[in-house]
């Protein structure tokens, strides 16, 4: 047996312990130590699975598999432990010199990383939401680690939410247990079809499926988002934004994809669902003057995207040879990469700048020439532009329904709304050069050209690196066509136009949309509310 | 009935938490969901006559014993989700000297 998840599991947590306990001035460098033990053990698990398929599954204690706990890797995990470990390493190369003397927070980001590793690889229902509740309690302490008024606020609101919506999210897996007999995934995955007429099971999937709505921060329930990122620091932001909420993204593909899509169709409600935040999330995102709120909504709405490509093919797609519902997943990897990127260079600024208002920063290219390159990079990345990995993606979830007008109207819509809040973001980058102190951070710089290079090397070699990963066979072509440079290019004029005549004036509804945030009591009756109506469309 | 007890404790969590506005209650309306699941689980897992299950009744009939280890699990979380929270209360208290929810929802 090779017990590699476990070890990915413990290794962080081991060292995280052992850091916080050696009282010497250099133990920080241990953090580094594990990563690159966790990079090794993935590379040669990697290798052992590829050779041995048949030892994806470790069962604890030697039980039935049936009751016991176990640990079960796919490829799909397999990608998303790759994404954790490599993220992971970028952020603590980014906040190693800002946070140099603070050994707690080096001690929750790596108990942190244990814990996420947890949260991909089981197969146990219940111990997920354990490692969820972890999860939960362990970022509320990393929001609130600045000790502000506004930090504890946002923090205990996150918690809260969080918390309500892994409980019930619980009485699904409870309502579960009652009708299969069994927590494992995999069991439940393969008897789905038994039960399939109760009730029981409807109401259960109800409750799952909201509670991930809330983790996943969907429209309407998204506040807790926008309010956790405006206090965390730079790199709890990306982390937040890259990862824990790619956490949900992920449960939702386990739950969803492996147990209930066989028997309830759900992928228009699924659809609208995404398509009504990517809109929200980008109209929001719009009318803003913070520059990490800006960011903020993006996340909203780019998980939207995510969810419109997961569904995109109807109920039985499998995740990996279909278009769309790869060109999802390859998106949450996609914004995973330059959402952090962006954070992360947003930070940088805001630092130099002390200001987080979007219309008094100006000349970040001169003043700060490299970080101006990678924020660059990142918002082509978002964008869209060719050659950059977000473009990848949106193609591959536009090929999904290029048959469907409405959606891709409503797909086009979203686009152009991220092209114009990046007209708006991008603004920061003009002007002369500022008087500032720069401090020189080879670290920082690091991290974040780590980020600028992946997001590249996906855009361009894409091709070959999934179709060798994951046998895909789609895209080659690609970059020959014209079109898609006079459409990208045509996009980004219409983005400025409308950014300099209607966004900057900054008229009523814009106003009206930034003032209006949904407070912590009306957020639990959209729970409750939204609850209801995703009943009303599982049991109709 | 008993089932449908512990789903109308639920709810009374849930009316709490969108209704008021103290954050100590909001903080105690989700140990009182928390508390309900619990019921409903344990509920689910016993029956008339079904004895505790501890190594020694091997041979008897005994009640199912995942449920009690996993809500045993649970009452773990639970009560560190309500001690986190509530000491994140009392350092809100300190910084603004109010513990109502109204006096943040007003953002700048």
């Amino acid at each position: 047996m090779f017990y590699a998840p476990v070890l990915f599991v413990f290794i962080p947590i081991i060292i995280a312990i052992a850091m916080f306990l050696i009282k010497s001035a250099k133990a920080h460098y241990l953090v580094f130590l594990s990563q690159l033990a966790l990079i090794a053990l993935f590379v040669l698990y990697v290798i052992h699975l590829s050779n041995d398929p048949s030892q994806n599954m470790i069962v604890f204690g030697g039980w039935d598999a049936r009751f016991a706990i176990s640990f079960y890797n796919d490829k799909l995990s397999l990608v998303f432990i790759g994404l954790t470990i490599f993220v992971w390493l970028v952020i603590l190369l980014y906040t190693f010199k800002i946070n140099y003397r603070q050994k707690k927070l080096f001690f929750f980001l790596m108990f942190l990383e244990g814990v996420f590793l947890g949260l991909i690889q089981t197969n146990d229902l219940f111990n997920l939401f354990v490692f969820l509740e972890l999860t939960t309690v362990l970022v509320t302490i990393l929001i609130v680690y600045r000790k502000g008024g506004e930090a504890f606020k946002a923090g205990l609101q996150y918690m809260l939410l969080n918390t309500v919506a892994a409980m019930f999210f619980l009485i699904g897996i409870i309502l579960l247990y009652y009708v299969y007999g069994t927590i494992n995934i995999r069991v439940i995955a393969s008897e789905i079809a038994l039960y399939s007429e109760y009730n029981i099971v409807k109401f259960a999937y109800v409750l799952m499926i909201t509670g991930l709505c809330v983790k996943a921060a969907l429209f309407p329930l998204f506040t807790w988002l926008p309010r956790a990122h405006g206090v965390a620091q730079a790199s709890i932001s990306a982390l937040l934004s890259g990862l824990i909420v790619k956490a949900a993204i992920y449960i939702f593909l386990r739950v969803n994809f492996d147990m209930f899509a066989n028997i309830y169709d759900m992928s228009e409600m699924f659809f609208w669902l995404g398509a009504v935040s990517a809109l929200v999330g980008v109209f929001i995102a719009m009318s803003q003057k913070d520059l990490k709120q800006i960011l903020a909504y993006h996340t909203v709405s780019q998980v939207g995207i995510i969810m419109m490509g997961l569904v995109a093919t109807g109920p039985f797609a499998t995740l990996f040879t279909s278009p769309g519902a790869f060109g999802g997943l390859l998106h949450a990897i996609n914004h995973a990469v330059f959402k952090s990127l962006l954070f992360l260079a947003a930070g940088t600024i805001i630092r130099v700048y002390q200001t987080k208002k979007v219309y008094e920063i100006r000349g970040v290219f001169k003043t700060m020439p490299w970080t101006g390159i990678v924020l660059i990079v990142a918002m082509l990345s978002i964008t869209g532009a060719p050659f950059f990995n977000g473009f990848i993606s949106k193609s591959m979830i536009k090929y999904a329904f290029k048959q469907d007008l409405l959606k891709m109207i409503v797909f086009t819509v979203v686009n152009l709304g991220t092209m114009i809040s990046f007209a708006k973001f991008s603004q920061i980058l003009f002007g002369p050069k500022q008087n500032l102190v720069v401090e020189r951070q080879t670290k920082q710089h690091l991290a974040m050209s780590l980020l600028a290079i992946a997001s590249i090397a996906i855009g361009t070699a894409f091709y070959p690196i999934f179709k060798s990963l994951f046998a895909l066979t789609w895209g080659g072509a690609l970059y020959l066509d014209v079109m898609i440079y006079v459409e990208y290019f045509g996009y980004l004029a219409l983005a400025y136009l409308i950014y300099f005549f209607i966004v900057k004036r900054d008229y009523l509804p814009f106003r009206l949309l930034r003032k209006s945030p949904i407070s912590f009591l009306t957020a639990n009756s959209l729970f409750v509310l939204s609850m209801i109506v995703i009943g009303l469309f599982v049991f109709l | 009935m008993n089932p449908i007890l512990s789903f109308v404790i639920i709810l009374i969590g849930i009316y709490g938490l969108a209704v008021s506005t103290n954050i100590i209650k909001s903080v105690f309306c989700v140990t009182i969901i928390e508390a309900g699941l619990i019921l409903l689980f344990l509920n689910l897992g016993q029956y008339e006559g079904g004895l505790i299950p501890i190594m020694e009744a091997l041979g008897i009939e005994i009640v199912d014993p995942i449920p009690q280890a996993l809500m045993i699990t649970t009452i773990v979380i639970g009560s560190t989700i309500t001690s986190l929270a509530l000491m994140i209360s009392i350092k809100i208290f300190h910084i603004t000297g109010s513990i109502e929810w109204k006096d943040f929802i007003k953002r700048k």
